[in-house]
């Protein structure tokens, strides 16, 4: 097999796993998101009275949602641009 | 892409002053002179801001009158409305792209909730409704919440503009306009999201608890 330098091996992986964390990030909130929606639509259908109520609850939760995937973008950036793994290799300064 | 993330331009007293911390002076400056030129040429318009935001809190904060608190949660959502869209003028960059401006908001909230509850009900009165058996959870969840109030601001804001600087760099005229734009409509939204949270925690805070 190949002999990779482990800063080498470190970059790959890390850049392996941010693709997949991302993807598994992105999935998992889109779904449950489409599925409030759903339901807040059904609502509103059903008693158009409260429609405005409904839009205010479901814009802050659709907001709540998201949020779990932007903690997933958020550890892919210190992975990707501040990795506490790779400075073990390269010390910076 | 290196100019996405905030750096340190120069130094006060040995201090480090970063440009993010410039561009809050700047979104201060504009919104000091908007209100004192708005309240001098048009108070009109000062009183119909002020109906709507009152409204506003009003609505999320339900059966409470939100008057004591709209000075707060107001000023809060106006300048995270500006705060979170000047990055689209040149040369002045977002102030909630660096993780300490959200950070201080969300701490800022997170004090406010216990100055309010103080001033509603009584130094002592707040005291006894604190003393449960519940005071460790109640206080690690107002930990979590300041924390993800402000890694929620934060990573919408730096993930717009991250995606704004790859596109840039991919396509260089047009194409990053249409991601400004929806990173405008993000911004919004945060700033809308993070006064409704600070407003359901304040509005915890102050209503009455024993009351079941």
């Amino acid at each position: 097999m190949w002999e990779l330098d482990p800063g080498t091996l470190v970059t790959l992986v890390t850049i392996v796993v941010a693709g997949i964390a991302m993807v598994a990030g992105a999935i998992t909130p889109a779904i449950v998101e489409g599925r409030a929606v759903l339901r807040a639509l059904e609502g509103m259908v059903r008693q158009p009275e409260i429609a405005g109520d409904l839009r205010n609850t479901l814009i802050v939760s659709l907001a709540l949602l998201e949020t779990t995937a932007i903690y997933v973008l958020l550890v892919i950036l210190i992975l990707l641009f501040a990795n506490p793994l790779l400075e073990r290799f390269f010390p910076v300064g | 892409m290196e100019e996405v993330f905030p750096r340190v331009v120069f130094y006060i007293a040995g201090i480090p002053v970063r440009n993010t911390v410039v561009s809050t002076w700047i979104t201060m400056a504009v919104i000091i002179g908007a209100a004192w030129l708005a309240q001098r040429r048009a108070p009109a318009l000062v009183e119909m801001l002020i109906d709507f935001l009152r409204s506003t809190i009003g609505d999320v904060m339900g059966g409470i009158d939100p008057d004591p608190f709209v000075p707060f949660l107001g000023s809060l959502i106006i300048f995270l409305l500006l705060a979170n869209n000047i990055g689209v003028v040149p040369m002045v960059h977002t102030p909630t792209k660096d993780i300490n401006a959200p950070a201080a908001l969300a701490i800022v909230v997170f004090l406010a909730v216990y100055v309010f509850g103080v001033r509603q009900k009584g130094f002592l009165g707040y005291l006894k409704e604190l003393l449960t058996p519940m005071l460790v959870l109640d206080l690690i969840g107002d930990v979590s919440r300041t924390v993800s109030m402000s890694l929620r601001l934060f990573g919408n804001i730096i993930a717009t503009e991250i995606v704004v600087a790859v596109i840039y760099r991919l396509v260089k005229p047009i194409a990053p306009l249409t991601m400004v734009v929806l990173g405008m409509v993000t911004g919004v939204l945060q700033a809308y999201i993070f006064m409704v949270l600070a407003t359901s925690a304040i509005s915890s805070a102050v209503q009455p608890r024993n009351s079941k």
